[in-house]
């Protein structure tokens, strides 16, 4: 039994062993001569070493809280928490359960943070532990982001048991089976389409979320203050333009991760899952983006094996990574858009970088040096020609996930199959359907990818919705080519011999055959052909 | 798709299986392109096909125009979904189908 910490009248006195009447006079006589004479204001008995405590000992903590109001018992086991619950005192003072103990000793590290790791316990639980010293309060301010996050609609795990590991504390958290999306591109490169698309989907599901204001932090002052002091290391004049064009992105109430790379999003069984919720904010996507470039290119700039310790896959696919995520989230395949974009991102990711590896030097100064400099010639060069950050965010309906937009290329034919396919898997479509489906929708698009366009090449998209009962899918065709009608193009003669048959002419007439509806219209200089079929 | 092909004397016989459509179908034309030379007798095995679109169809037309100087050609094995698809537009009529 030992007492410490007096500051602010605040005593913590071990109990520990057992008390009961053999003892129960002389702990405590212990107790009273450490707290005579001192300006006692509040009392915590630390129950984690209390093996057994009798009525004589229950007897002892009454009279403590007669002269002491302000008593708290803490990290009581449960079997002693059950005593003082079946006597009434989890009603007179304020008792706290003991933490439950968890070993990380040989875990597998399924993930690692800069505040911390995360350890498979056992087959469905991980555990994420916290470096920091106020580990509590970082836990409970994830639990709260991750439950709002989840009403408003953002697919993620949520703790559910705060334990004890080692000196700290770890929040526990059911994932069944989770892999995350590093180790699925490490491990399963021929899974990569598909973490494209889930991790821009995922993006985009955020970004289009508005968060109820004073819910969360806006990322943008934080980012402010962290180019303000890589501004001091740069020409007044260029730390000056960094400064204000940061001030000049324009604030938002929509969602932002914050740290949104691949190790932070899981799949568990088909669910596609979003973790490590403590930095969630709002703000423009831009300072989403310029963290996803940190992660996948930029702090791996100088030193390639950067990216390939921490997200276990090389520099060239970490960058492929970014560059088709970026084209995906902007919904565009044009490079110098992407480019423009890119430079736009990066100019925040070095104000960010510079004041990043200042205030975080890895002990290798030489290292940390070239990798600064070579930051710095970047942003200089980037100042010297941008006048603004902004950029045209994708419209709400590139946030449509059953809306599909692409180059009108018949390369691309796969890829219009596969979005088709996948809903209409979904909706348990007959396979015949399915393979009739599959005919219409390749004739239409081969159509669009040879002639709306042509002699040239541009975009198109088609949206799929499933509604109705009986279930119906209808398709909608939409591209800025030339006005062309196909319900309009005369049927071929199907009576004719071989001979007389024109090669041709057959894709209209046998998508008019297979689909219960079609219709055309030309609007705001848009061809629109809706396809609609009963499942 | 993949096409498998036997030869015998001046009959060929390919086997086609998986999709025929636009993106497969030059393939199969290639293929009739460097082999019907001197063939009298053309057998396309469809037992293994599953889909067929316009730009399939397409390549059957002009085999079929192709071999109605040159001999015959016969299709095999035809499923039911894409024996739709040639009842539909008409190619029931234009092919000897088996």
């Amino acid at each position: 039994m030992s007492e410490n910490n007096h500051t602010d009248g605040l005593f913590t006195i071990e109990l520990t062993g057992r008390i009961d009447s053999g003892n129960a006079a002389e702990v405590e006589t212990d107790i009273l001569s450490r707290l005579n004479g001192q300006n006692v204001k509040a009392i915590v008995l630390d129950a984690s070493a209390l093996d057994y405590i009798s009525s004589a000992g229950l007897r002892v903590i009454l009279r403590l809280k007669k002269t002491w109001k302000d008593l708290t018992i803490e990290n009581v086991n449960p079997d002693i928490y059950e005593t003082l619950e079946m006597t009434g005192f989890t009603e007179m003072m304020t008792v706290k359960k003991a933490y439950r103990v968890v070993s990380v000793e040989g875990c597998e590290v399924i993930g690692e943070g800069f505040n911390g790791k995360v350890y498979r316990i056992d087959k469905d639980n991980v555990v994420k532990t916290y470096k920091n010293a106020d580990a509590l309060a970082e836990i409970q301010h994830e639990r709260e982001v991750a439950r709002l996050a989840l009403i408003l609609g953002v697919p993620t795990a949520i703790s559910y048991d705060v334990v004890r590991v080692g000196d700290s504390y770890g929040s526990v958290f059911e994932l069944l089976n989770a892999k995350s999306f590093s180790k699925l591109l490490a491990k399963e490169p021929d899974r990569y389409e598909f973490c494209v698309r889930e991790y821009v989907q995922m993006l985009r599901k955020i970004h289009s979320i508005t968060v109820p204001q004073g819910k969360l932090p806006s990322v943008k002052e934080k980012v402010l203050k962290q180019v303000t002091r890589t501004a001091e290391q740069l020409p007044k004049e260029l730390g000056e333009k960094l400064v204000s064009l940061v001030r000049a992105v324009p604030e938002s109430d929509h969602m932002i991760h914050g740290d949104y790379h691949t190790k932070n999003i899981v799949l568990c069984g088909d669910e596609v899952l979003l973790i490590d919720m403590d930095t969630l904010s709002v703000g423009h996507p831009i300072f989403e983006l310029f963290r996803m470039y940190n992660a996948f290119v930029g702090y791996s700039e100088y030193d390639p094996e950067i990216v390939l310790n921490f997200q276990g896959y090389p520099a060239e696919t970490a960058r492929r990574f970014w560059h088709d995520s970026l084209s995906a989230y902007l919904g565009t395949t044009d490079e110098a858009r992407i480019k423009d974009v890119e430079d736009k991102v990066r100019c925040v990711s070095y104000g960010n970088l510079i004041d990043w590896i200042t205030r975080h030097p890895t002990g290798d100064e030489a290292k940390d040096e070239a990798t600064r400099a070579l930051w710095k010639s970047e942003l200089v060069e980037l100042l010297g020609r941008l006048d603004s950050l902004e950029f045209d965010l994708p419209g709400e309906e590139a946030f449509d996930p059953d809306r599909l937009e692409l180059d009108a290329l018949s390369e691309n034919l796969d890829r219009v199959l596969d979005f088709v396919n996948e809903r209409l898997e979904g909706a348990d479509c007959p396979p015949k359907t399915q393979m009739q489906i599959n005919i219409a929708i390749e004739e239409i698009f081969v159509n669009i990818a040879h002639y709306a366009y042509a002699p040239g090449t541009g975009r198109m998209s088609l949206t799929v919705k499933l509604s109705g009962d009986p279930l119906e899918a209808t398709f909608i065709f939409v591209d800025r080519g030339k006005p062309y009608d196909p319900l309009k193009k005369e049927d071929p003669d199907i009576t004719l011999s071989a001979e007389e048959r024109q090669i041709g002419g057959l894709g209209i007439f046998m998508t008019k055959k297979i689909m219960d509806r079609m219709d055309y219209a030309y609007r705001d200089g848009q061809n629109i052909l809706t396809l609609v079929k009963k499942l | 798709m993949t096409i498998e092909k036997t030869k015998n004397g001046t009959e060929l016989c390919l086997s086609i299986a998986g999709r025929l459509d636009t993106t497969t179908a030059p393939e199969l034309e290639k293929e009739l392109k460097d082999s019907l030379e001197g063939v009298t007798s053309l057998i396309l095995d469809m037992g293994k096909l599953e889909y067929i679109s316009s730009a399939g169809l397409r390549v059957l037309l002009s085999a079929q125009k192709i071999m109605n100087r040159q001999g015959e050609m016969k299709l095999r094995n035809v499923n039911e979904t894409v024996a739709e698809i040639f009842e539909v537009t008409g190619f029931t009529d234009i092919l000897t189908i088996e």
